[in-house]
């Protein structure tokens, strides 16, 4: 076993034990406070929570529901600058295919996120460990329940990884004290690559970020990265957002250049528009086109969504969406149940 | 003509109300000032330090007048906007600010923590603590 591998392989254990501990931490009891969606909050160095979600796909070539996701996160302050996050994550729980009529359990949990962030001051901070890439708004609240559809993008699943396992220097810039930067970077196996959407040994990336007024943010990103299988690639991402009152927009967008061994270099190109129009604290429809044109895959699609969304409480919610494929076979209807508790 | 005068007073009694309330730190911390932005960046836990300073915010239990006043006034939120900003803050392991019982608690907080932040109404100020902003 080599240090690339024996790090990740330390790491996990690593993560299995801290959640083991803070459970045992919940058994003994302390200044308990809990609230759905806020978590179970012993005490400062412990919030433990967790999330779950079920699916339900029907369309030409799917009748299917899954309980898609099933995870347990524990946060908190070790000291007043080092805090950490770890988070184990099981997917595809129980499958049943009503199609083929069979059925299908994943339970053993995966190492989601697990890291530790220094902070140093308002311009320079250090995360370190497994987490999610920094990139854009999708990428950072990929999961079911704080998505306003129950499908993602192609955009979020394909075009860059979603996550980091190595290093992320953070903060404002100095230059301009409203202008947020990560510069991350990757140089091992990931932790735990069980649900990583692509396998990389290498990735360095740098993000810029602001609020430009009070309604728009806007975002840039820029990286490089090598696969497991030695195919390189590089990025430029974009992001852009728009909150008018109970309308929201947001866009992004992003080109891939590929060099995949022995063979030409192609582009993949992918992007979202979303809106979203909050009729109250409860009700809201979603409209959204995906675009995803993959030059190395030759994969051209687009997909138009029309969703609804239903918040009974915020961290509780129910989704149904019809999904408009360009190739009309993938056309289907999804709903979901997810809960943050 | 009734609606008219009607603005006219909610104008004037919002006028009127401007500057009854104040965010404060100890004497012992270095922050002069600070910005809106930056204030709702803190009090949101998007940002935990000013320079070099690290701050620690400090919420009023409950639904005080000053509470209300500086959620609407200074952090541009209502209280349901604020509710899903902090379960969206969970997933990413962020909890919300630490709170205390009354208004009396939040001056003796701030007046001996170090980077503590808080807001009081204006004319509960006196030396032990230092406005940055108004509001």
């Amino acid at each position: 076993m080599t240090l690339r591998q024996m790090i990740p392989a330390f790491m996990r254990l690593t993560a299995l034990f801290a959640v083991l501990l803070c459970l045992g931490n919940t058994a003994r009891g302390a200044e308990d406070d809990y609230q759905l969606g806020l978590g179970y909050r012993l005490n400062d160095q412990i919030t433990l929570g967790g999330y779950f979600s079920f699916e339900y796909a029907r369309g030409d070539n799917v009748d299917e529901i899954v309980l898609d996701d099933l995870a347990l996160l524990a946060y908190g302050n070790l000291s007043p600058r080092f805090s950490y996050l770890v988070e184990l994550e099981s997917v595809g729980v129980y499958k049943k295919d009503f199609e083929a009529g069979t059925s299908d359990t994943n339970f053993p949990p995966a190492v989601e996120r697990f890291y530790g962030d220094y902070k140093f001051s308002e311009s320079a901070n250090v995360r370190f460990g497994k987490f999610i890439t920094p990139i854009g708004y999708w990428n950072l609240q990929p999961i079911n329940v704080l998505r306003d559809t129950s499908s993602n993008p192609r955009y979020s699943r394909e075009t860059f990884p979603k996550f980091v396992t190595g290093a992320d220097l953070y903060g404002y810039t100095p230059f301009d004290s409203d202008l947020e930067y990560h510069m991350f970077g990757q140089v091992s196996q990931d932790i735990d690559d069980s649900y990583v959407n692509i396998q990389v040994d290498e990735h360095f990336g740098l993000v810029l970020s602001k609020q430009l007024t009070p309604a728009w943010h806007a975002g840039l990103s820029v990286g490089r990265y090598q696969q497991t299988d030695d195919t390189r690639a590089s990025y430029f991402q974009v992001n852009s957002r728009l909150d008018l009152g109970s309308w929201r927009f947001s866009f992004e967008g992003i080109e891939d250049r590929l060099d995949r061994p022995n063979q030409r270099r192609e582009n993949k190109r992918a992007m979202y528009l979303q809106a979203e129009k909050r009729l109250n604290s409860q009700h809201s429809l979603i409209a959204r086109y995906d675009y995803l044109d993959d030059g190395l895959n030759d994969d051209n699609e687009e997909v138009g969504v029309l969703g609804y969304s239903y918040r009974p409480v915020f961290p509780v919610s129910l989704k149904a969406e019809y999904q408009w494929h360009s190739d009309s076979r993938f056309n289907q209807l999804l709903t979901s149940i997810s809960v943050l508790f | 003509m009734r609606g008219l005068i009607g603005i006219l007073l909610l104008l004037s009694a919002s006028l009127a109300q401007a500057g009854d309330y104040v965010v404060v730190v100890s004497t012992s911390t270095s922050i002069e000032n600070l910005s809106s932005g930056k204030l709702r960046d803190i009090f949101l836990k998007k940002r935990s330090f000013d320079g070099s300073v690290r701050v620690i915010p400090v919420n009023l239990l409950g639904n005080d007048p000053a509470r209300r006043e500086f959620e609407e006034r200074v952090l541009n939120m209502e209280r349901e906007e604020l509710k899903r900003y902090w379960v969206t803050s969970h997933f990413q392991g962020i909890a919300p600010p630490a709170t205390q019982a009354s208004l009396q608690s939040v001056k003796s907080f701030v007046s001996s923590v170090a980077g503590a932040i808080g807001y009081l109404p204006r004319d509960m100020v006196d030396g032990s603590v230092r406005v940055v902003y108004e509001f």
